[in-house]
């Protein structure tokens, strides 16, 4: 599904954020994404959702290199790939239902495949009940959900997660953790990046060990 | 949803939480387009006037003292029979001298004091209106000069020509003007639309992160761009509605009968709808500009 070769990101006068790292992640597979803060768990990320373009090397997903890829295709490419942020990025001013059929209203879905969708969506996360709600009137973890019905409403092939607990205390951090794994179940790949060992262990998949940009170990699940 | 339907929605939204930098752009687009409609309101009711003068407007070839009825006779022959020429008449010097004591009583004194009738007889020629007139009237004059009996020609299309001349150039000036206020216009709709697009900074990035099409992201900026722009020259067109009806309430009856119309005339369909057009096409450009900020 990912795969980088010989991939690295300067920023400045050759400061590496990613130095030849060379990784493999496999379609379906559920992996972790750890290192102590600057070892570019969310350079990569960025990578690859294509916020940034590499310095060097390549990054290949679902079979094609995304540094070809011209500014209408960046565009079809993230409708294909969900993400979830530490911070939620949800709209303050779009309620719990807009902003998760936003997605699907902005790709140009038939209204009612919208609402359908979007309502499952919210159910899975079990936010039926709130669909109302501005998102500064619920939780943390409930923000947190959203921002998952989000990444999921579009049936993407790929979820990426920056630090999706960061703000969350660790009850909510397993609830969220939970989420991620049924949507992995479901046949999605999911990438997490975070820096939670107790997470990483609880949960207890492949663990991509990144340092100072570069591939510092690599883990496998526990059985 | 289309995106047409969802770029306004989002630009409708955008202007309400924009409200006082909204309200700001708009009166800044009405001061334009109401010096723009001013000057095309002065314009329509000044090219009346000239068409009616222009319509009006005769020829008078003077008759030397001692000119033959034989010359005159041939004079008014040849006039009649020139394509540019509508009707011929002779008018005596006495009945001049009539006419000028008719329409100024006040200088009669003058013309009594002298002795003797200052006014020629001359032949008076309506001449046609159309757009070869001026050329044909020229050279009629020319053509009249150096007849027989034939003292000098007056011609009034030549002081209603420097008249147009000078119309020709305030008008240029005006829309100079207009179009430098216009520029000014379209920046500050331009700021107006790129502020929003920062306040809407957060839900730009989330749209190009789940891969919105451009059309999505920088529809909503046109669309409030030209609905400033919109207002903005609905505005100036109600302004200018209002001002015109007051002035002819005030002055419209003395301005007729002192330039010799019939009533002053507002702007005709065509007018209003370019106006109206000219503020949408200027806001939608300065929003295509802004929307360009979003890449």
């Amino acid at each position: 599904m990912i795969e980088t070769q010989s991939l690295a990101k300067t920023y400045g006068r050759g400061v590496y954020a990613l130095r030849d790292l060379n990784l493999t992640i496999g379609k379906g597979e559920f992996a972790f994404l750890t290192g102590p803060s600057g070892a570019g768990k969310s350079t990569l990320l960025r990578l690859l959702l294509l916020q940034e373009r590499p310095t060097e090397g390549s990054v290949i997903v679902g079979g094609r290199n995304l540094s070809s890829l011209k500014r209408d295709e960046v565009q079809a490419y993230r409708r294909t790939v969900g993400f979830v942020f530490q911070d939620f990025k949800l709209i303050p001013s779009k309620t719990v239902f807009e902003n998760v059929s936003f997605v699907m209203r902005v790709l140009g879905q038939p209204v009612e495949h919208q609402r359908r969708a979007t309502y499952q969506a919210l159910k899975w996360v079990g936010l039926q009940h709130r669909l109302n709600a501005l998102p500064q009137e619920l939780s943390g973890g409930e923000q947190q959900r959203v921002a998952i019905a989000r990444a999921l409403v579009n049936d993407p092939h790929l979820v990426l997660a920056d630090e999706p607990t960061g703000n969350l205390d660790p009850d909510l951090s397993l609830e969220i953790m939970n989420l991620f794994r049924e949507m992995n179940a479901r046949g999605t790949t999911v990438l997490v990046a975070t820096h939670d060992r107790e997470l990483i262990k609880w949960v207890g998949r492949r663990v991509i060990q990144l340092e100072h940009g570069q591939l510092a170990g690599a883990q496998e699940p526990r059985p | 949803m289309s995106v047409v339907g969802y770029a306004f929605e989002e630009a409708w939204a955008s202007l309400r939480r924009s409200g006082r930098s909204a309200l700001v752009s708009i009166g800044t687009i009405s001061i334009a387009f109401v010096t723009l409609g001013g000057f095309l309101l002065l314009s329509v009711n000044v090219q009346d006037v000239l068409d009616r003068w222009l319509q009006a407007a005769e020829m008078s070839v003077c008759l030397q003292d001692g000119a033959t009825s034989e010359e005159r006779g041939a004079l008014e022959t040849y006039l009649r029979a020139q394509p540019g020429v509508a009707a011929v008449e002779f008018v005596p010097k006495e009945r001049a001298l009539e006419r000028f004591g008719a329409d100024f009583p006040e200088l009669r004194d003058v013309t009594e004091s002298l002795g003797e009738n200052p006014f020629p007889s001359a032949i008076e020629v309506r001449l046609r209106s159309d757009d070869s007139g001026d050329v044909i009237a020229d050279q009629l004059a020319k053509d009249v000069q150096g007849r027989p009996g034939v003292a000098d020609v007056r011609f009034d299309r030549r002081w209603l020509s420097r008249l147009i001349g000078i119309v020709t150039t305030a008008r240029a000036a005006a829309a100079i003007a207009a179009a430098i206020l216009m520029l000014g216009a379209a920046f500050t709709v331009a700021a107006v639309v790129r502020l929003s697009l920062y306040a809407r900074r957060d839900e730009l990035e989330i749209m190009q992160l789940v891969g919105a099409p451009f059309s999505y992201i920088r529809e909503p900026a046109i669309m409030e761009g030209l609905l400033l722009g919109g207002v903005g020259a609905a505005t100036a067109l109600a302004t200018v509605a209002v001002l015109y009806s007051l002035l002819a309430q005030w002055l419209g009856a003395d301005l007729a009968g002192l330039i010799g119309v019939g009533q002053l005339r507002f702007l005709g369909w065509f007018e209003m709808a370019s106006i109206l057009m000219g503020g949408i096409g200027v806001g939608a450009a300065a929003g295509t500009v802004a929307s360009r900020a979003v890449r």
